[in-house]
């Protein structure tokens, strides 16, 4: 699908983006060793593929939408089980292999290719850029596999979901307080990578084969078996949005999000899940980067994936449903930015909880700033360079080379300058400024580009 | 049997002592690549007319209405529609007529009614339930209001997209296979609907490859074959000779050579 969209060319290069940009980080590690020793980059690494794991794993929820978010336009294929005599659980297996190739051979692989290229002029056995290939892919699918075992405990009972996340967190936290357990028993990928031996392997192994394939036996599929029916909920959702303009957009927005398979699974899946590991890493990195204020940090890639959000709200909207009707695309874009600000108060109510319950109300002002700013920004880049279309465009090389390029400096420099004083992430708010063009230019670009007119 | 829907125009109050054009196309061609969709097409429809363009599928009929409803820019040629630019102003040809896509659904997760509401809202009307209750009740979908667009089924979410093109009231429509997906009781009340519509004064400009249609309800027809117009006049003159369309469709586009 992709390679149609973008062209063999644009696609089969996202890959190799992958490795250019993983070769260039890693030839900078000797530059920043005394700041960030290693240990501390790798865990990072493994901590961003395990992420990646419940991000790719997030989007198979329960149900219709476990099938509708995870294969996309293939869901013909998924529901495929109506009408040809293939099993779910034999798809939804089929489909689990099929994401592990995918994702290892478009991310992992070819970050290990650029950490393995750049090993010989940064003193690191190459050898390592082979067991980085295997740790992180272990780590990619440690979190697929816990992420899919938890949406088919949800898809079975909230109940059972939360009692055993719960359990789960109480036990871990009770471990960690106790000393019990370390980093390297919680990430045993990491552990691998640090010491290539068999038992974190066959750790590694237990802890992805045994929840995916409970996943595969239990994989429960929704299919509507009566229709539901709503009251008219647009009319008095715009009336109370009516201050904001384009209020009837704004409630439709909300409905989808509301109405569509996943509800509050959604939001659980695939935005407090990896905030809460962003949040367990940076209380972990603290301990390797001395002067690291972890708000600020946190805050900033908060501010990143809050604007994930944005692809939420454009999932389930194309402008081909207006091309008939008196609207202009600038108008569907502003409604979008409108229903993000608002969807934004979730994120920053974790921001506010984050500092209350960390002791770190002290920089919650700077934080706050960071957030703020990231997040327009972030939001501004993807608006300009994708469009309506953040969930396909993403993965043509071009554009995810732009994205990468327009917000990481902007991204390294903000953390990097709270290192020395949290203060200094008041200077996010400069970020505005090209956030702001940003949007002016996306509205006219992305209505020439719907709306071709002579 | 036309039940109405109570448009507030009529054909007194608003015709012109001459025909006015609604739609005039002028050389109209749109390429994609090496491929030529329409080539050179010149047609025109009058105000009060019910105007078929008829061919075979992928022969140019919704290339010819993405065109003309501003969806898509031409790649020569030109076109009014009700006086307006659709290249150069899409959106107020947009605003003043009413368009039935092909393809489009309605959003997913609006109910019928509320995407009738929302329609409505865009399109800044007022008396918003007196409006879509004629709908629900003159294409009988009333009992499926709250049911999830992507819950209804094909012929239904045919009712609500033909609903939310004449909600406004339109002076002119243009309908892209209008009756695919309806059974043929409602197509029954829609071809009705429409010849009652023109009757008062509307205009409609429709594609279909369902002959029986255009010879039935149609004022007029164009036959488009390979992007090329093939021909263009009254059905009257064609009946009038005694000849059925259908072999007179056969004839003109086995006929065509591309030359």
């Amino acid at each position: 699908m992709h390679s149609t969209i973008f062209g063999s060319v644009g696609f089969a290069l996202f890959p190799v983006v992958v490795a250019i940009l993983a070769l260039l980080g890693s030839l900078t590690l000797p530059v920043f060793a005394d700041v960030l020793p290693y240990d501390a980059v790798a865990l990072l690494a493994h901590a961003l593929f395990l992420l990646m794991g419940v991000m790719v794993g997030s989007f198979g929820l329960m149900g219709r939408e476990f099938m509708n978010r995870r294969f996309g336009q293939a869901s013909l294929i998924a529901y495929a089980s109506r009408s040809l005599p293939i099993s779910e659980q034999r798809i939804f297996a089929t489909f689990l292999v099929k994401d592990t190739v995918y994702y290892i051979l478009l991310y992992v692989l070819p970050f290990a290719a650029g950490f393995a290229a750049a090993t010989p002029f940064i003193g690191i056995d190459p050898v390592q850029g082979l067991v980085a290939l295997v740790s992180l892919a272990l780590a990619f699918l440690l979190g697929l596999s816990a992420v899919c075992f938890l949406s088919t405990l949800y898809a079975h009972s909230v109940a059972l979901f939360a009692g055993t996340v719960a359990v789960l967190a109480v036990a871990a936290l009770a471990a960690f307080r106790l000393g019990a357990i370390t980093v390297s028993t919680i990430l045993p990928p990491y552990a691998f990578f640090l010491n290539p031996a068999l038992e974190p392997l066959a750790l590694s192994l237990a802890l992805i084969l045994v929840p995916a394939i409970i996943s595969v036996i239990f994989v429960t599929v929704e299919y509507p078996d009566r229709t539901k029916r709503f009251e008219n909920h647009l009319d008095p959702l715009s009336g109370r949005l009516h201050a904001l303009g384009s209020a009837h957009f704004i409630a439709k927005d909300a409905l989808d999000l509301l109405r569509s398979e996943g509800g509050a699974g959604k939001v659980i899946f695939s935005f407090l899940i990896p905030l809460g590991l962003v949040w367990i890493c940076l209380r972990i990195m603290i301990r390797f980067i001395p002067g690291i204020d972890p708000l600020v940090v946190f805050a900033v890639l908060l501010g990143v994936l809050s604007a994930t959000i944005y692809n939420w709200l454009t999932e389930f909207d194309s402008f081909t449903s207006y091309a008939f009707l008196p609207v202009e695309v600038r108008e569907v874009i502003d409604a979008k930015l409108k229903s993000y600000a608002l969807l934004n108060l979730l994120p920053a109510v974790v921001l506010v909880l984050a500092a209350a319950t960390s002791g770190g109300a002290g920089s919650l002002i700077p934080a706050f700033a960071a957030f703020v700013s990231v997040s327009v920004y972030t939001l501004a880049v993807t608006v300009y360079l994708t469009g309506l279309h953040p969930n396909v465009m993403l993965y043509s090389a071009w554009i995810f080379l732009r994205y990468l390029l327009a917000i990481s400096p902007a991204l390294l420099l903000l953390i990097f300058a709270s290192v020395f004083d949290p203060r200094y992430a008041l200077l996010s708010l400069l970020l505005i400024l090209p956030a702001a063009f940003l949007i002016i230019r996306a509205r006219v670009k992305w209505q020439a580009w719907e709306m071709p007119r002579y | 049997m036309y039940t109405g829907c109570r448009c507030s125009f009529k054909k007194n109050r608003w015709m012109v002592t001459h025909m006015q054009q609604m739609i005039e196309a002028t050389e109209l061609t749109k390429n994609y690549g090496t491929v030529t969709a329409v080539n050179r097409i010149s047609l025109s429809v009058a105000e009060g007319e019910l105007f078929g363009l008829l061919g075979p599928n992928g022969s140019g009929k919704t290339t010819m209405i993405r065109m003309l409803t501003g969806q898509i820019p031409p790649t020569a040629g030109s076109a009014r529609v009700m006086g307006i630019d659709p290249a150069k102003d899409p959106v107020e040809v947009r605003r003043s007529i009413g368009i039935i896509p092909e393809q489009e659904t309605p959003p997913s997760f609006l109910t019928a009614e509320e995407y009738l509401h929302f329609v409505a809202k865009i399109r800044n009307l007022d008396a918003i339930d007196e409006r879509c209750g004629r709908w629900f009740d003159l294409l009988e979908f009333g009992d499926k209001r709250d049911v999830l667009c992507k819950d209804l089924s094909r012929g239904t979410r045919q009712k609500l997209m033909f609903a939310q093109a004449f909600l406004h009231e339109p002076r002119l429509a243009l309908i892209d296979e209008p009756l695919i997906n309806l059974d043929p009781i409602m197509q029954r009340t829609v071809k009705d609907f429409l010849r009652g519509y023109v009757r008062d004064g509307g205009t409609v400009f429709l594609s279909t490859h369902i002959l029986e249609i255009a010879e039935e309800i149609c004022d007029r027809i164009g036959v488009i074959h390979n992007g090329r117009l093939l021909h263009s006049g009254p059905v009257e003159d064609l009946t009038a000779t005694g000849r059925h369309l259908e072999s007179f469709f056969l004839d003109l586009v086995r006929g065509d050579t591309g030359a």
